[in-house]
């Protein structure tokens, strides 16, 4: 027992390595704020192509869904692989975009932003969908027959709604993406669990990383929290009587 | 003699192996008030629809104010083209269910198409729209969010919505269908202005009563055709048609 205490809950090598702890966590929460506000953006476009209306769309539509499904299919890790690893050599590119240094963050910062835009925004993608889906159809109908535009209509009718439908799942896979940037330790940025695991095999001690991974918990329970009371609210509106036809 | 304000010929519309439409043709003139009854399913609904280009259908030509605003299905979708924008800011549509926004408030509902559509300032549009949930006597509710609207209330916004877009044609699909018996009455009251002041309208309605007061002409549709059509007094008490016949009886039971 003393054993497993002094393996991952030792105080003194908690208080020693704080200040490492913290700043590799403040680069975690950094790289999810970034790629998580990106994915969400990205993800709501890709939403949108895929609901372009019309014959005419129908290629957008289709390479939209193939994206989704493509990315949704590879596992974040050899997404960041591949980009870091042969990103610097495509010489075609402008060095910036090679060996990204945007705002001081180095270049591995910024290819995990990419990589985690890329395939959160596949996800995000989904649950968007699945929020515009849910606005019944006469919303789009009667903001149509009114004179607006599918993109006046999506802007100011179905899209407003739709968010509002998804928060709560979209919080959940910012959850999921946080606790992804952990990912991009392997290519060598100093965020929390990369400075756990070089402190854990130069002290034989795994403290460190429990504390980055009580760091997590502080952000995450509370967050998971904050989905739940959001779902529970959503079906409270549900439950006050039936839902009134065209009432969120 | 003057241009019909619309008028529809060989309407067919077929969603699948189902035929809802088979050959419909009508026409009104500048200020007229139709009311089309018929059992459920009989295609009226979809008729209006297709006024407004909510559906197309496969056959037949619609003109509005002269103007050929069909595409037929062999047409490229995608619903460009200036024929929508040329009909929808046309023809207003008042829906069975409403259809609100629910995100926005009463006055809200009322501005928004005017201000993204026919570009008004917001305070103009606002103004637009006080203005006319006054006409409907919802003058007290201007902030108020659709769900806290009673199911007449929330058709009165609907009706002022429509409206904002100075239709030349309004379409009232069931309107009080929805409603509770005790809201009926107000949301035809407010239909029965709208015709009093000269709106050119179709009304698809189980409201007999309502269809031989309001109604210049009445069509009875069955089975995606117009069986009969006459003044209401022709066509409610003194009906040629046995379908026609049938259906009235049925309601006179109830």
């Amino acid at each position: 027992m003393n054993e497993i205490l002094n393996q991952y809950f030792d105080l003194s090598q908690m208080s020693k390595h704080l200040d490492e702890v913290l700043n590799g966590f403040l680069i975690t929460i950094e790289l999810s704020l970034v790629a998580g506000a990106l994915a969400l953006l990205w993800g709501l476009t890709l939403a949108l192509l895929r609901q372009l209306p019309g014959r005419g769309f129908l290629p957008v539509r289709f390479l939209t869904i193939a994206y989704i499904d493509v990315f949704r299919g590879i596992p974040l890790l050899m997404i960041i692989l591949l980009i870091s690893g042969s990103l610097p050599f495509l010489s075609f590119l402008p060095e910036s975009i090679r060996i990204p240094h945007w705002f001081g963050r180095p270049d591995p910062f910024w290819y995990g932003v990419m990589a985690i835009t890329i395939t959160y925004g596949a996800y995000m993608a989904e649950v968007y969908r699945a929020g515009i889906e849910a606005v019944p159809r006469g919303q789009m109908e009667a903001a149509r027959s009114l004179g607006m535009s599918h993109r006046q209509a999506m802007r100011n009718v179905i899209v407003p709604q739709a968010v509002r439908k998804v928060i709560a799942p979209l919080l959940n896979d910012f959850i999921a993406l946080m606790k992804d940037t952990t990912l991009v330790s392997v290519i060598a940025l100093n965020e929390v669990a990369l400075v756990g695991r070089d402190i854990q095999s130069q002290s034989f001690n795994s403290s460190a990383l429990t504390l980055g991974a009580i760091l997590f918990l502080l952000v995450t329970l509370p967050l998971a929290r904050l989905v739940d009371r959001l779902i529970a609210r959503e079906q409270a509106r549900f439950a006050r009587g039936a839902p009134r036809v065209g009432a969120l | 003699m003057p241009e019909p304000m619309l008028r529809l010929e060989g309407i067919h519309k077929r969603f699948g192996d189902l035929e809802v439409l088979r050959g419909v043709g009508l026409e009104l003139a500048r200020g007229e008030v139709v009311c089309v009854i018929g059992p459920s399913g009989s295609g009226k609904s979809t008729l209006l629809r297709c006024v407004n280009l909510l559906e197309s259908p496969e056959e037949g030509k619609i003109f509005l104010e002269g103007r050929d605003i069909c595409r037929g299905a062999d047409a490229p979708s995608g619903e460009a083209g200036w024929h929508v924008d040329f009909v929808r800011q046309r023809v207003g549509i008042v829906f069975q269910q409403f259809n609100l926004f629910p995100h926005r408030t009463a006055l809200e509902n009322v501005a928004m198409a005017p201000e993204k559509v026919l570009r008004l300032s917001r305070e103009e549009a606002q103004r637009k729209a006080r203005v006319l949930l006054e006409r409907v006597g919802l003058g007290d509710k201007l902030d108020e969010y659709p769900e806290r609207l009673s199911g007449g209330q929330q058709q009165r916004v609907a009706i002022a919505r429509a409206l904002a877009m100075d239709p030349h044609v309004m379409l009232f699909d069931e309107v009080t269908s929805a409603l509770d018996p005790e809201l009926v009455k107000e949301v035809l009251d407010t239909i029965r202005k709208l015709a009093d002041e000269g709106m050119t309208m179709i009304v698809v309605t189980h409201e007999m009563g309502f269809a031989r007061d309001v109604g210049d002409r009445i069509v009875f549709m069955d089975e995606g055709q117009i069986v009969e059509e006459g003044t209401p007094a022709q066509v409610l008490e003194n009906p040629r048609e046995e379908r026609t016949k049938r259906f009235l009886g049925l309601l006179l039971e109830r």
